[in-house]
C-alpha cells in the first residue's frame, strides 16, 4: 500500500492547478476525508495512506478552494 | 363623418360569445373599412377615449386595473414591454469558491440567478447597464454603478447533541443539524463605494426570503460571491419584473328575458360568485314582462352585478332554459390587466414604466422615419 504514497497521490486533482507544483511539496500536508469515520486526515509526502483515527485505508480528496465562475443562466 | 349611435358603436365593439363559437373578433375601426367613415388615428379621439380604471388592489405587488378605449395592439404592446423590456436587477455571475453540497455548481448558479431581488428603488434606478462584451466601444469596467455584489457563505454543522439524537433514531433535520436548508435570506449584500450610501437602510436582498436554494448535511458548505447586473426579460426570464402580466377582455352578460324563481338561483350558480345578484321581482317587472313575471312579485330574479368577474365558461348556454334568455359577449376595447410584480418594483410603477418605454420606442421610430424622409 505504501507504494501509492508517491508524487502521484500528491498531484492536484484538477490537473489545471500548475501553481501547486512550484511550491515545496515535501513539507506541505494535504487534507483528506476518511471514508469510514468522516474525520479529517492530514497527510504528508511518503506517509502511509491510513486514517489516524480509525485506521481505514480509503481516503477521499477534498474539493479545492479554487474559484470557478458560472453564468447564472 | 356622421356621428354613430352609441348602440351601433357598442354592437361593433362587442364580441359575440356563442355556445361553440366566438364571432366579431376583428376590430373594424381602421380607415377604409366602413364606407364614408374616416377612423384615421387621431390624438384628440385617443385622449377622449383612452382611460385607466382601477378595479381593485389586492396588494401593491398584485394589481388589477382596466385599460379602456384603446386598440388591442396598444394593450398588447404594453403587456409585452412589461414582460420583456422593463429593466430589473438579477444575479448574472456566480463565483463559486466552495460547494460541497449535493447540488451541482451549474444548477446552483442557475437557481441563484432566478431569485428575485429587491432593494432601494431609487438606487436600482440610478444603476446603469453593464456591458459583458469587453470589445464594445466605451466599455465600462465593473463599478459601483453597474454591479451589485452579494455573497453566500454557509456551512452545515451538527447541533449540540445532534449526533446522539440521531443514534436514538431522531430523523427530524431541524433537531439534528444547523443550516441544513439554505434560504434566499442567507445571502448578504456587499455594498461598495457609493452603494453603501445609496441603498442605505434598504439593502439588496431577495424579495421572497423563504426561497429554498439548497439542502445540506453536516460537513457540507457553500461559499460563493455573486454579481448582479441590470438586464431585461428579452435577454433572460430572470430579468423580467413581472411574474405574470396578462389581460383579458371585459365580459358582457345581457339578460334578454327575466330569469325568475328557482331558475334564477340555478342561473347564478352558472357564474363565479359575485357576477349575478338575486333581486326581488318588482311590480314594474310584472307589467313589462307579464309572460315570465305575472303573479311572481317578491320572488327572486337574476340581475347582472359585476360581469368583470365572469370567467366566460359559457356554462349558462348549456342549459336550454337559459340559452334563449341570455347573450354573452366581450368588449374589444376594455382590457382587464393583471400585473403581478416579482417584488423589485410595485406593479403600478411597472405599468407607468412600460408606458414610458413605449413612448421612447415611438420616438425612436419617429426619428428613423424622419431620417428616411430626408
Amino acid at each position: 500500500m505504501s507504494g501509492y504514497t508517491t508524487s502521484g497521490a500528491q498531484q492536484p486533482s484538477t490537473g489545471a492547478a500548475a501553481d501547486a507544483s512550484t511550491i515545496d511539496i515535501h513539507s506541505r500536508a494535504v487534507s483528506y476525508t476518511c471514508g469510514d469515520c468522516d474525520g479529517d486526515v492530514q497527510l504528508k509526502r511518503g506517509e502511509p495512506i491510513r486514517c489516524r483515527n480509525c485506521g481505514h485505508r480509503v481516503l477521499y480528496k477534498k474539493r479545492t478552494n479554487r474559484m470557478v465562475q458560472f453564468e447564472a443562466r | 363623418m356622421t356621428a354613430l349611435s352609441a348602440e351601433e358603436l357598442l354592437k361593433r365593439k362587442t364580441l359575440k360569445v356563442g355556445v361553440e363559437t366566438v364571432s366579431n373578433q376583428q376590430s373594424t375601426d381602421f380607415p377604409g373599412h366602413w364606407p364614408g367613415e374616416s377612423h384615421e388615428w387621431d390624438l384628440e379621439h385617443f385622449k377622449q377615449n383612452a382611460r385607466v380604471e382601477f378595479v381593485k388592489e389586492v396588494s401593491p405587488l398584485d394589481i388589477t386595473f382596466s385599460l379602456v378605449g384603446v386598440d388591442t395592439s396598444f394593450a398588447n404592446a404594453l403587456r409585452r414591454i412589461l414582460i420583456a423590456e422593463v429593466p430589473t436587477l438579477a444575479i448574472e455571475d456566480v463565483f463559486i469558491y466552495q460547494n460541497t453540497s449535493i447540488i451541482q455548481d451549474e444548477v446552483l448558479a442557475h437557481r441563484l440567478g432566478l431569485i428575485p431581488l429587491r432593494g432601494n428603488r431609487d438606487a436600482i434606478r440610478w444603476m446603469k447597464w453593464y456591458q459583458k462584451d469587453e470589445d464594445v466601444p466605451d466599455h465600462e469596467p465593473k463599478n459601483d454603478e453597474n454591479c451589485v455584489r452579494l455573497s453566500l457563505n454557509i456551512e452545515c454543522k451538527w447541533k449540540e447533541g445532534g449526533l446522539e439524537r440521531a443514534k436514538q433514531g431522531v430523523t427530524d433535520p431541524n433537531e439534528l443539524y444547523e443550516n441544513h436548508s439554505v434560504y434566499a435570506r442567507d445571502m448578504s449584500f456587499e455594498p461598495w463605494e457609493r452603494q453603501t450610501e445609496k441603498f442605505g437602510e434598504d439593502p439588496v436582498r431577495s424579495s421572497h426570503p423563504d426561497i429554498l436554494i439548497a439542502k445540506m448535511r453536516p460537513g457540507q458548505q457553500i461559499e460563493l460571491l455573486m454579481h448582479a447586473y441590470k438586464g431585461i426579460g428579452q435577454d433572460h426570464a430572470k430579468f423580467s419584473p413581472v411574474a405574470t402580466a396578462t389581460y383579458r377582455l371585459m365580459p358582457t352578460i345581457d339578460i334578454l328575458r327575466p330569469i325568475v324563481g328557482a331558475d334564477a338561483k340555478k342561473f347564478a350558480r352558472c357564474f363565479p360568485k359575485g357576477v349575478i345578484r338575486l333581486d326581488k321581482v318588482s311590480a314594474e317587472d310584472e307589467q313589462s314582462h307579464p309572460e315570465e313575471c305575472a303573479g311572481k312579485e317578491g320572488e327572486l330574479k337574476a340581475v347582472v352585478d359585476d360581469p368583470s368577474g365572469d370567467s366566460v365558461s359559457r356554462e349558462c348556454l348549456r342549459h336550454p332554459e337559459f340559452a334563449k334568455k341570455v347573450k354573452l359577449g366581450r368588449l374589444r376595447d376594455h382590457f382587464i390587466f393583471k400585473v403581478e410584480s416579482t417584488g423589485q418594483f410595485d406593479s403600478d410603477e411597472l405599468f407607468l414604466e412600460s408606458v414610458r418605454l413605449l413612448k421612447v420606442k415611438a420616438a425612436r421610430i419617429k426619428r428613423g422615419l424622419e431620417a428616411v424622409d430626408r
